[in-house]
């Protein structure tokens, strides 16, 4: 039990995916304009990740460790990532059209997102078992929306902010891409091993 | 050799379990769309110009579908596509869409508008126009072509600093007026049977001024506003034509013909 909270916290806060190991950036960037499609986009991805490493974890060391296959991890992990967000996808659009309408491409784009294929290697990497991978998939996702949802939060009052005409857009997301990361880097000490 | 095999069937077989669950699922998450819209698509210009003021071609089409009184909303469409739309939608009023195309209201060619300073900076003119030092003259074209760029159809060229309108390519979505940071175009209503004349200057300085820095501008003489039945007036020193006031070819010809700039244009198909 222990092991799986200290998974889950590192995960979220430490190791964040987005703000310290800057995976997943393009949806960061592209969906954190709305609180709303921020929530959809992170609650998606947070689905994603961890059937994807449920199923990953399930394909890679029942089959693939099994056949002595193991180099096969990415092409495999690709191919249930790749249905996974096609099965969102579906449900998506039958269930929430305006949600299918606000994330627009970046739903198809949670497909190449390197922080889903990201969480599956380091998932290998780490040698976890089931439960210890579908705990990290889990907060791995929950971390993504963490930072998703701040980042909207954010952006939404930056709106109404008074901002130099040069910064206005993208060079100002950026700048406070990078304050966030810093604000992260803050909880590096906050598990010692 | 067995390696090559086993990777092959597993790689294989994963990828058609997959493909069949997402074969199940699809067929059970079918969304039902509506054929309306799918078939105004397939008729729209798919040009995505945002003239009709939505996102795209598949948002008006939509909206179209919700709101039938604005069938004629596609302006590149024209008359033709406006029809077929209104036939899918069942509605048999006859109230088209009037077609409009650009024209540029500064018709100076390199050489007639004069350049004193060397300008160097990016070669777009929202930069050049913040310097002001791109051409002498403060409210002419300067020439580095942002509205050719920005035309989706290609109906805009530039040639010796001078804009080139075709008007039976243009759709008349307006974007080219947007992005003129000198205002120049103008959206005016146009039918292929009857020319179109407009001033060809945008200077709203006196004609002395305007002498110094351009031989071909409007300087303001009011010799077209004095022909009989002439839809000229003359305001700030500059000539335009009053849409609103109906008037012959003849006396738009007779205009042309006198002004001493010849910076009254006729374009026509």
């Amino acid at each position: 039990m222990k092991e799986l909270i200290i998974i889950f916290i590192s995960t979220v806060l430490i190791n964040n995916f987005v703000l310290s190991y800057f995976l997943g950036i393009c949806p960061f960037l592209g969906v954190s304009g709305r609180i709303e499609s921020a929530f959809g986009m992170g609650m998606a991805v947070t689905f994603v990740m961890t059937l994807a490493t449920a199923i990953s974890w399930l394909i890679y060391n029942l089959i693939l460790v099994k056949f002595g296959l193991s180099f096969l991890e990415y092409v495999i992990f690709i191919l249930v990532i790749a249905s996974l967000v096609q099965i969102v996808e579906m449900f998506i659009k039958k269930f929430s059209p305006s949600l299918y309408q606000s994330l627009g491409i970046y739903l198809p784009l949670i497909t190449t997102n390197c922080a889903i294929l990201g969480i599956t290697l380091f998932m290998t990497a780490r040698n976890y078992n089931f439960i210890e991978s579908v705990v990290f998939g889990a907060s791995g996702g929950l971390g993504f929306s963490l930072v998703l949802l701040v980042m909207a939060g954010i952006r939404e009052e930056m709106a109404y902010a008074d901002i130099p005409n040069v910064f206005r857009g993208a060079p100002i997301t950026l700048i406070t891409a990078g304050l966030l990361a810093l604000i992260f880097m803050g909880f590096s000490g906050l598990v010692s091993s | 050799m067995s390696i090559v095999v086993i990777s092959i069937l597993v790689l294989g077989l994963t990828g058609f379990l997959f493909g069949v669950l997402l074969a199940l699922l699809s067929r059970k998450l079918k969304v039902e769309e509506d054929e309306c819209v799918k078939k105004i698509i397939d008729i729209l210009p798919g040009i995505n110009c945002g003239a009709c003021g939505f996102s795209g071609c598949s948002a008006f089409a939509e909206a179209v579908v919700k709101k039938r009184d604005m069938f004629s909303g596609c302006i590149p469409g024209g008359d033709s596509v406006n029809n077929k739309v209104k036939d899918i939608l069942g509605l048999s009023s006859s109230a088209g869409a009037v077609r409009r195309v650009a024209v540029c209201r500064c018709g100076a060619r390199e050489g007639e508008k004069k350049i004193t300073n060397q300008y160097q900076g990016p070669l777009t003119c929202r930069a050049a126009d913040i310097t002001g030092a791109a051409i002498d003259c403060l409210y002419g074209c300067i020439g580095f072509g942002d509205c050719e760029k920005v035309c989706p159809v290609g109906a805009i060229k530039v040639k010796e600093r001078k804009v080139y309108v075709d008007v039976n390519v243009c759709i008349g979505c307006g974007k080219c007026v947007k992005v003129c940071p000198r205002g120049l175009f103008e959206l005016i209503a146009f039918d292929k049977n009857t020319p179109v004349y407009y001033v060809a200057c945008s200077n709203k300085d006196k004609g002395i001024e305007v002498k110094n820095v351009c031989s071909y501008g409007c300087i303001g003489c009011g010799i077209c506003a004095k022909v009989n039945d002439s839809p000229f007036v003359v305001r700030n020193n500059l000539s335009r034509v009053d849409r609103e006031k109906t008037s012959s070819v003849n006396a738009l010809e007779t205009a042309a013909g006198k002004c001493p700039t010849k910076c009254i244009i006729k374009s026509n198909g």
